[in-house]
């Protein structure tokens, strides 16, 4: 695991702090749901807002990943028909949102994490049951 | 899950790293980078560049491709012809559909990640043992550890996965053949050498449809070839005689169905 081409691996280069890791939200039943309650440690280094802003966004579009609309059933249909060979040429409307996801994350990270010496994981990494938020050491001389 | 590595990075220098480290920085980025399914701690092999996934057995699976190709094999090689000739010639075609459906979902099945989890990381596994009591000493294994959650007002128990060491969603069960956690854990089934979880259930659901109706369909097709046989003025056992002696195949099938 150590091995792999990671970006935690990476970023060993700029010291890393601490790690904080936020819990899945299961008060809603098993939709994918992070915590959305600001860390402790994460007070000095970024806004509540923002932070809440980011999770808020993530929920919503995994919210959106599971949602069950006519394309989910109209997908799941030909899907069943073809014996799931349509999966080889196209995307789930899943698959899709989980690269938006990816992207809104790069995004993030670039725009706002980054600057304050931050970097969120994607979920997915971990199997959709963290989301780790690295803190680096704060070298930052001009703030 | 299986994801290959390639993705945006974010340049570490924007965060003043030493000259020193960025030095060694780029010449780490020379090194030719680990795929995860190279360095995968289960016990899966992978094929085709990490696209296929199998469990470290693969059980029957050879048996059960070798039964189903068998038998539709020898179907479509005796009794179709007969069939075509006094029935319809939609009998082959309905039963190549079925066996390629069948083949289909059975490949899928077999070759699909069924929803691994993948292990948690140094780091998270030391911020959860800092969560939990350790009263015991380092030698002796404490019980197993489990964590109440709420799930719409329902207390449900979260166990801990000493092996992938975190505390498994629900619903995720450990899979000792693969040794992973696999989310909505069914069972590891030998038929198919892989288990069948909540990223395959739906391959595995629609092979075992499609195999009891390629089953019934050749079962019907059979029972009516042979009828057909015996009304042309020859009795029953000996048109069973006439044509080959497949029937073992036929019911072993069955029986397994």
């Amino acid at each position: 695991m150590a091995e792999t081409h990671s970006l935690q691996d990476m970023r060993q280069q700029a010291a890393v702090a601490a790690k904080v890791f936020l819990q899945r939200d299961y008060t809603n039943g098993t939709v994918c749901q992070f915590q959305t309650k600001f860390p402790s440690e994460l007070e000095t280094r970024i806004e509540k807002q923002q932070f809440e802003e980011t999770l808020r966004m993530l929920n919503n579009l995994y919210a959106e990943a599971e949602k069950l609309g006519s394309q989910s059933y109209i997908e799941g249909c030909l899907a069943c028909l073809t014996a799931y060979t349509v999966f080889l040429c196209m995307e789930t409307h899943y698959e899709k949102v989980l690269k938006k996801v990816a992207k809104y994350i790069q995004e993030q990270n670039d725009k706002i994490y980054a600057p304050r010496g931050l970097l969120l994981t994607d979920p997915i990494e971990r199997g959709l049951r963290v989301i780790e938020v690295t803190i680096f050491e704060d070298r930052s001389l001009t703030r | 899950m299986m994801k290959n590595c390639e993705y945006q990075q974010i340049d570490p220098r924007a965060l003043s790293v030493s000259p020193l480290s960025a030095q060694s920085h780029a010449e780490k980025t020379v090194q030719r980078c680990r795929r995860k399914w190279e360095v995968f701690p289960g016990k899966n092999r992978f094929f085709c560049d990490g696209r296929i996934i199998l469990a470290s057995q693969s059980g029957v699976l050879p048996l059960t491709l070798g039964l189903i190709v068998v038998t539709c094999g020898l179907f479509f090689a005796f009794d179709c012809p007969f069939l075509v000739k006094h029935l319809t010639v939609f009998i082959p075609v309905i039963g190549g559909t079925l066996f390629v459906f069948v083949v289909f979902s059975l490949l899928r099945t077999s070759f699909t990640d069924p929803g691994i989890l993948p292990r948690a990381t140094p780091d998270e596994a030391a911020d959860i043992e800092k969560q939990i009591d350790t009263s015991g000493s380092s030698t002796y294994r404490p019980p197993p550890r489990t964590k109440e959650i709420l799930i719409n007002q329902q207390v449900v128990k979260l166990k801990y996965c000493f092996t992938c060491k975190m505390f498994r969603p629900p619903r995720t069960s450990h899979c000792s053949l693969c040794d992973n956690c696999v989310e909505r854990f069914d069972h590891h089934c030998p038929w198919v050498g892989n288990c069948v979880g909540k990223r395959n259930y739906r391959f595995f659901y629609s092979f075992i449809i499609s195999l009891s109706f390629l089953t019934s369909f050749i079962f019907g097709c059979v029972i009516t070839h042979i009828t057909l046989r015996s009304q042309e003025g020859k009795s029953l056992v000996q048109s069973i005689q006439e044509s080959p002696a497949r029937y073992p195949y036929y019911t072993s099938i069955h029986i397994i169905c």
